[in-house]
């Protein structure tokens, strides 16, 4: 049931992002293309170089503006609104829609990290840049045997702290859901209440826990805080979908 | 086409009056198959829970019957059938005779009158 | 037998109203039932209850025995009032979704009477009217071949010619073994296809016959009694 929800969520998504990702790819092609041809032309192209890096830039940023918007904007249409009388009459557990929503959000997120990545590879990619790769590869996966922790540390920081987020701003739009008068009030309200429980637990953690010289401890106390947190928002939302759902 | 049903009064007295008037008149012949109870309920837009007691009745009072395998029938008793419709012509009668006593007509008046009607409809060739 | 439908002092409350007040009663299987009351009767809140869309405040609801759950779910085919798909989906689209989800879906039936009505399946429900619409939602509801049916206004926005269909399927797909609850304003049309009546007001029911006993009884029409009753 949990890959059927994701499929109709993916579908439902995936019409903003594909473009999106492939408009993304095509203008630093077409960037790269400019500032080749400008080297040969003697500063031709300065124009449409600026025009064309304007843009990529401007997909990028909207690539993050979009995830968020996507996200918000599918919890509130797809439950908390007419659709929700689908949704939630659906022979599924109330949680499988929230696992669906932010593992699909989760996957958009790390599709716009590798597809920016491989736009920054489009347009930097040539053979000194391929020289050095050679070059450093050895010394690098020394360092990153060595390292391998940390480097998984990160990507694990990465996805915990990604869910984490989702499901705070789920949790948010779940208070907006129970005071139906003031939805985005709640709802925002909720945003900056939940942030400030964080910051308050943060700083009682930092008063308490003597300073690590350990960067590796530091980042899995990051790692279990937000996973924490990131629980409390996904039982909490689910009770609030569960029982106290009210759509109107 | 949908039955003539009146909402004051009782659909399932309703319908066992419909099926018998077309019994009587033939269109549902004697010893003919009826349709099943979904499709009648369907054309008289009835529930089919009602139709079906209206039809269970019908079977009790021995209008029509039923075989397990092959649905149900109108009787082939022709003197059943004849009872019935001579039921509802005692009614129709009944209720003309009430009329025209509320109208204030005795008896005789009654029996003249339509036998006059009868007589004038009979020159102007009207064929029953 | 269980009941399609029981409850036990079913009980919702909101702040500033009680919507539901210690309601008792029992639909067995296999009726074709009217739900029927004033707006803000406590229709809406009972449907949502069903549906496990809301939770009691005290009390008990239950579907062939069961409080609404996933299992109540599998077996309850809903049509609420609005429209409630997702404007961008072709109606083909839905009808895989509700195939994925619901086992009981029966597709053959549902593209039959798409077709009957002229809908094509490929056009989305963005480019419809409102009453192509709601003929898509209840096409799709009927199509499930459930145990309980819950029905909120299915013929309130249509024709006429329209509204005889509906009543028309909602008449052939019945099954002994399906219980309908339809909640409605246009009680005249859909009276005579009812096998009984519960009026609700305010939170309370206020009466529970057949059609046909009322008929007798008060020799008027639901319709009729339903407006003398609920006189404003």
């Amino acid at each position: 049931m949990l890959g059927k929800l994701m499929k109709y969520e993916i579908r439902a998504t995936g019409r903003i992002f594909l473009p999106l990702y492939g408009l993304i790819l095509l203008s630093a092609a077409i960037l790269r293309g400019f500032m080749a041809a400008n080297e040969k032309a003697n500063n031709l192209f300065t124009m449409p170089i600026n025009i064309t890096g304007t843009i990529y830039f401007l997909l990028i940023a909207a690539v993050f503006v979009m995830t968020l918007v996507v996200m918000i904007q599918r919890f509130q249409k797809n439950l908390l609104s007419d659709e929700g009388y689908l949704s939630f009459t659906l022979p599924v557990k109330t949680h499988s829609h929230i696992d669906a929503k932010m593992l699909v959000t989760l996957i958009w997120i790390i599709l716009s990290v590798l597809v920016i990545i491989l736009s920054v590879f489009i347009l930097a990619v040539n053979q000194n840049v391929i020289l050095s790769f050679e070059k450093s590869y050895l010394p690098f996966s020394d360092w990153f045997t060595s390292q391998s922790w940390l480097f998984v540390e990160y990507i694990v920081l990465f996805l915990v702290g990604s869910l984490s987020i989702t499901l705070h701003i789920y949790a948010s739009m779940a208070v907006g859901n129970l005071c139906p008068k003031h939805r985005l009030l709640a709802a925002f309200g909720a945003f900056l209440g939940f942030g400030v429980i964080e910051q308050i637990v943060a700083t009682f953690m930092a008063i308490w826990r003597v300073t690590s010289l350990d960067d590796t401890a530091d980042l899995s106390i990051v790692i279990l805080f937000a996973g924490v947190f990131g629980v409390a928002y996904y039982f909490f939302t689910d009770w609030v979908l569960s029982k106290k759902l009210n759509l109107e | 086409m949908p039955w003539d049903l009146k909402p004051d009064r009782p659909i399932y007295t309703q319908l066992i009056e419909q099926i018998e008037l077309m019994i009587i008149s033939g269109i549902y012949p004697a010893g003919g198959k009826l349709p099943s109870v979904r499709d009648m309920a369907a054309e008289a837009a009835v529930n089919p829970n009602t139709m079906q007691r209206a039809l269970s009745a019908l079977e009790s009072s021995g209008l029509l019957y039923s075989q397990r395998t092959s649905g149900r029938f109108v009787t082939k008793d022709a003197e059943k059938i004849a009872e019935v419709k001579q039921n509802f012509a005692s009614d129709v009668i009944r209720e003309f005779i009430d009329k025209m006593d509320r109208l204030g007509y005795t008896r005789t008046q009654v029996s003249s009158l339509l036998n006059d009607f009868l007589k004038e409809e009979g020159q102007n060739g009207k064929c029953r | 037998m269980e009941s399609a439908v029981e409850c036990h002092n079913l009980t919702k409350v909101f702040p500033g109203c009680i919507a539901l007040n210690s309601i008792n009663l029992a639909i067995p299987k296999g009726q074709i039932v009217g739900l029927l009351g004033p707006n803000g009767s406590g229709k809406t809140t009972f449907i949502k209850l069903l549906n496990g869309l809301l939770t009691p405040t005290s009390g008990q609801i239950l579907i062939n025995g069961m409080k609404p759950c996933i299992e109540t779910k599998k077996n309850v085919s809903y049509l609420p009032e609005r429209t409630y798909l997702n404007d961008w989906m072709a109606v083909h689209d839905i009808i895989d979704l509700f195939c994925d989800f619901y086992a009981d879906f029966n597709k053959a039936k549902a593209y039959d009477m798409l077709q009957r009505l002229g809908i094509d399946p490929r056009n989305r429900l963005k480019t419809m009217s409102k009453g192509t619409k709601e003929k898509v939602q209840l096409i799709l509801v009927m199509s499930r071949e459930a145990e309980l049916y819950v029905l909120d206004e299915p013929i309130g926005g249509v024709d006429p010619a329209t509204r005889d269909y509906i009543l028309n399927t909602i008449i052939s797909n019945y099954s002994e073994n399906a219980t309908l609850l339809i909640s409605t304003h246009l009680i005249a049309d859909v009276e005579k296809i009812l096998d009984g009546v519960i009026f609700i007001n305010q939170g309370s029911i206020v009466l529970s016959a057949t059609v046909d006993e009322i008929r007798e009884k008060e020799n008027k029409s639901v319709d009729a009694l339903f407006r003398e009753v609920f006189k404003c």
